[in-house]
C-alpha cells in the first residue's frame, strides 16, 4: 500500500502558478528527495501535501494518504502521529518561553501518549542523543541555530509519525551534526516512508532512494538517487552537482600570502555574557590571508569573529591590532542577509547613506556592482523583494566601498543556494588577494573551507 | 497603499472622525450665533430652522454649543497624542539604547506612574487647578505617555540586538540614523493603534472631569459639563442630553475604529 499518492499536484496564487503539476507515490520503506535550488517551489510541495499552505495560495490535483483520499480535514487528524513535518525555522516552530526539555517531554506527554514521567525520561533520552543533555533547560533564543534545529527535529520525530516530510532538515548544521540527521532520517523511514526537501546534494546522496530535480517549479530530471547524482542528463542537475563544495576545483596551492601581520591575540579566552566558549586562543591574522573558522555549533565561532572585531569584550588576554585604521574597515558579513539589511529603505537609498557617511566616490559604485554581478535595477527594490543571494552579494558591496582591512564572513553562504554560494565564497577570496584585506570565513562545511582558505582554525577541540 | 477598501473598519472611522472636524471647526464660522449669548425668552427649544439643534436652559444655541465642545476635546486628543507620543517615544528609544541606569530610573518612573489609576492622577492634577485647559493636558499627557515609552521599548530593544544595527554601527553610523532606519520604522506601524485609543482616552477623560465639575468650567461648552448641566432637564428635553451623549459616543467610536486590527 502505498502511504502517498501524489498526483498531478499543483500549486497556484490566483493568477500564477508556482508549482507544475507534479505526480509520484511512496511505499512503505521508500525514500525521496525533493532537489532544488531555493526558490524553486520545493517548500511549498510540502506545504501542500500537509495542508498548511499560506492564505492567498491554492493547491490543485488529488493526494491520496494511508490508501484514502485526503481532504484538508482530514489530514488535520492525522499530524504528528500518522503525517509529521520538520519545519524549516526551527526557532519560527518552537514555543518561545518553554525550556527545550519540557517542550520536547510535552510532545511525547500529549502527541504520543506517554505518561507524564515516561515523557519526561524520554525527553532527556532524546536530549542525550543529540548531545543537547547540558542545554534541555534553555528557551529557544539561548539555543544556537544548530540546537534549535536538533530539537525541532526531536520534536517532530517524537509522536513516531510513518510519514516524515523534511524540509530541509540540515540547513545551518555542521556536517557532523547533518550526518546524525540524516541517519535519523532514514531509521525513521525504515518502517514508514521518507520526503526530504533539500538543496543539499550530499544529503541527497546519503538519504538515496529516489530523486526528483526541481527548478522554477518545474521537474526536471526524476529518477534512483544514484544514477541521476552520477549521470545527470539535464544541465540544470550538473549545474547543482557542480556547484556542491565537495566538486568545486582544488584551490591552487600557491604560498600562503605574507601580508603584513594585522591582527595577534594571545592567550584569549572568549565568551557571551559570563558564559566561556573558547580559551587559549592565541592567532595572527596576515593580510590578504583567508582563514577558515570550523567547529561545532555553538562552540563560539561567531563569538570569536565579534571579539575580533571588539563588538564583544574578550574574558582574558589579549587582542592587538598592529595597524590602525578608521573602525569602519573591519567589517563583517551576517549568516541571514535579510536579517543584516534595514527593510525600512530601498537598496539604494541605504547604498547612498553609506556614501555619504564616508564621502565614497560614486564612480567606484557601478564597476564594483558588475564585478558583484548586481543589476543596477536592484537598488530600487527593497530587502525583502530581493533574493538572499543578491542581498548578499548587497551587503558584500557595502563592505567593499569601505576598504576593509578585515572582513568577518559568519557563515556567508549557509542560507544560500549551492550555485550562489561558490560565486559568493569565491569572490570573498578574490577580494581577499586583490584588496590585502584579511577575511575570516566561518563554515560548516568542511569542503567549503578546504578549498577557499589558507589556514583553518578548529574551535572546541574534538 | 492600494485605494480605498470601503469594507474596513479603518475607513469608517476615518469617515465619522473627518465628518465631526468638519463640523466643529466650520458650523461657528458659518452660524452668526456665538455659544455664550443667552437667551431667557426661548429656553429648551426643539429643534427649528432657525436653531439647527434647538436651545439649552440659558438659551443657548446649541448648534454653535455642540461645535465647541466637540473643537476643545479634539484639540485636547490632538494636543496628548502628540505630545505623550513625543515623550514617550524619545524617552523610549533611550531607556532601550542608552545606559543602563537611565533605563532603570525610566522603568522605576513608570511603573510608580502605572501604580496609580490613570484617572485619579488626572484628577489630583485637575483639583490643583480647576478649570485650567493646559493643567488638564498636562495632566492627561502625563498619564498617557507610559503607554508609548513601553511599547516603544520593548521593540528597540529586540531591534538593537539584531544584526541590522550591529552592521550599521560597523559601518560608522551614529545613533540618530539608527533611529531612523531601524528604530523608528520597527516603532511606527505600532504607534497609530496607541494613537487612536490614547485619542479615545484623553477625550472620555476630560468629559469625566467636566462630569465632576473639575475639568473646564461653565460657561465654556465641554461634553462632559453639558451632559451634567443638561441632566436635570432630560424629562422636558430628552433631546437637549441626547446631544453631547451622542457626539461624545461618536467621537469615541471614531477613534477606536481608527485603530483598527492590529497590523501584523
Amino acid at each position: 500500500m502505498s502511504l502517498l499518492k501524489v498526483t498531478n499536484l499543483s500549486v497556484s496564487t490566483a493568477d500564477t502558478g508556482l508549482l507544475e503539476p507534479i505526480s509520484f507515490s511512496l511505499d512503505v520503506g521508500e525514500r525521496l528527495c525533493i532537489l532544488g535550488q531555493t526558490g524553486s517551489g520545493k517548500s511549498l510541495l510540502a506545504q501542500a501535501i500537509m495542508g498548511n499552505l499560506p492564505d492567498g495560495l491554492s493547491s490543485g490535483g488529488e493526494l491520496a494518504l494511508f490508501g484514502a483520499k485526503a481532504t484538508r480535514a482530514s489530514r488535520r487528524k492525522l499530524w504528528g502521529r500518522r503525517l509529521s513535518m520538520l519545519p524549516q525555522e526551527p526557532w519560527n516552530a518552537l514555543n518561545p518561553l518553554m525550556s527545550a526539555r519540557n517542550q520536547l517531554a510535552e510532545t511525547y506527554h500529549r502527541v504520543r501518549g506517554d505518561e507524564a514521567e515516561a515523557a519526561r525520561q524520554s525527553a532527556d533520552y532524546t536530549l542525550a542523543l543529540q548531545g543537547l543533555s547540558s542545554s534541555g533547560h534553555k528557551r529557544v533564543d539561548q539555543l544556537s541555530g544548530g540546537m534549535a534545529q536538533r530539537v525541532a527535529i526531536a520534536c517532530a520525530m517524537a509522536g513516531g509519525a510513518p510519514l516524515l516530510l523534511a524540509d530541509e532538515p540540515t540547513k545551518g548544521l555542521d556536517v557532523n551534526r547533518r550526518d546524525q540527521v540524516v541517519q535519523q532520517l532514514i531509521a525513521q523511514a525504515e518502517n514508514g516512508a521518507l520526503l526530504c526537501i533539500t538543496h543539499d546534494v550530499a544529503v541527497a546522496r546519503q538519504i538515496g532512494g529516489r530523486v526528483m530535480v526541481v527548478k522554477e517549479g518545474k521537474l526536471v530530471e526524476s529518477g534512483l538517487s544514484d544514477t541521476v547524482l552520477n549521470a545527470p542528463s539535464h544541465p540544470y542537475t550538473r549545474e547543482l552537482i557542480a556547484a556542491d563544495p565537495a566538486s568545486w576545483p582544488e584551490r591552487n596551492a600557491e604560498s600562503s600570502p605574507g601580508g603584513a601581520i594585522l591582527l595577534e591575540t594571545e592567550a584569549l579566552t572568549i565568551g557571551r555574557g559570563s558564559q566561556m566558549l573558547a580559551n587559549n586562543l592565541s592567532l595572527r591574522i596576515r593580510r590578504g590571508e583567508v582563514l577558515g573558522v570550523v567547529g561545532d555549533s555553538g562552540c563560539g565561532k561567531s563569538t570569536l569573529g565579534d571579539t575580533l572585531l571588539c563588538l564583544e569584550k574578550p574574558h582574558t588576554g589579549r587582542l592587538k591590532r598592529h595597524v590602525s585604521t578608521a573602525p569602519h574597515r573591519w567589517q563583517k558579513l551576517y549568516q541571514d542577509p535579510t536579517a543584516a539589511v534595514s527593510h525600512a529603505a530601498t537598496l539604494g537609498t541605504l547604498l547612498e547613506d553609506l556614501v555619504k557617511r564616508h564621502k565614497i566616490e560614486r564612480r567606484r559604485i557601478a564597476p564594483l556592482m558588475a564585478r558583484l554581478g548586481l543589476a543596477s535595477t536592484l537598488l530600487e527594490r527593497r530587502a525583502e523583494s530581493v533574493s538572499g543571494g543578491e542581498l548578499q552579494r548587497f551587503c558584500l558591496l557595502r563592505a567593499l566601498l569601505l576598504d576593509p582591512v578585515f572582513l568577518f564572513a559568519d557563515e556567508p553562504t549557509s542560507r544560500l543556494d549551492p550555485i550562489t554560494a561558490q560565486s559568493v565564497s569565491q569572490l570573498l577570496v578574490e577580494i581577499a588577494r586583490e584588496t590585502d584585506c584579511a577575511v575570516m570565513l566561518v563554515s560548516h562545511d568542511p569542503h567549503l573551507i578546504a578549498k577557499r582558505c589558507d589556514r583553518v582554525i578548529q574551535l572546541g577541540g574534538r | 497603499m492600494k485605494g480605498i477598501d470601503f469594507t474596513s473598519t479603518r475607513f469608517w472611522g476615518a469617515l465619522i472622525l473627518l465628518t465631526l472636524c468638519l463640523y466643529a471647526f466650520a458650523a461657528p464660522i458659518l452660524s452668526s450665533q456665538d455659544s455664550a449669548t443667552q437667551d431667557l425668552s426661548s429656553i429648551l427649544r426643539l429643534p427649528d430652522s432657525t436653531r439647527w439643534l434647538g436651545t439649552d436652559h440659558f438659551g443657548r444655541d446649541m448648534w454653535v454649543r455642540l461645535a465647541d465642545a466637540l473643537q476643545l476635546s479634539l484639540l485636547m486628543a490632538a494636543l496628548c497624542v502628540l505630545t505623550s507620543a513625543l515623550i514617550g517615544v524619545t524617552l523610549g528609544i533611550l531607556a532601550a539604547t542608552g545606559p543602563a541606569w537611565a533605563d532603570r530610573v525610566l522603568d522605576g518612573m513608570t511603573t510608580v506612574i502605572l501604580a496609580l489609576p490613570g484617572l485619579v492622577l488626572v484628577l489630583i492634577f485637575a483639583a490643583i487647578l480647576p478649570g485650567s485647559f493646559w493643567m488638564l493636558y498636562v495632566a492627561i499627557s502625563l498619564v498617557q505617555w507610559i503607554e508609548y515609552f513601553r511599547v516603544t521599548r520593548a521593540i528597540t530593544r529586540q531591534v538593537a540586538r539584531s544584526p541590522a544595527v550591529q552592521s550599521s554601527r560597523l559601518m560608522g553610523f551614529g545613533a540618530l540614523y539608527l533611529v531612523r532606519r531601524h528604530y523608528w520604522p520597527a516603532i511606527a506601524p505600532q504607534l497609530t493603534t496607541i494613537a487612536a485609543f490614547g485619542a479615545a482616552n484623553a477625550i472620555l477623560m476630560m468629559a469625566s472631569l467636566g462630569f465632576v465639575y473639575v475639568g473646564i468650567q461653565p460657561p465654556l461648552a465641554e461634553l462632559g459639563l453639558m451632559i451634567v448641566e443638561h441632566f436635570p432637564y432630560y424629562a422636558d428635553a430628552p433631546w437637549l442630553l441626547a446631544q453631547p451623549l451622542i457626539a461624545l459616543a461618536l467621537l469615541v467610536l471614531s477613534c477606536h475604529l481608527l485603530a483598527g486590527r492590529t497590523a501584523r
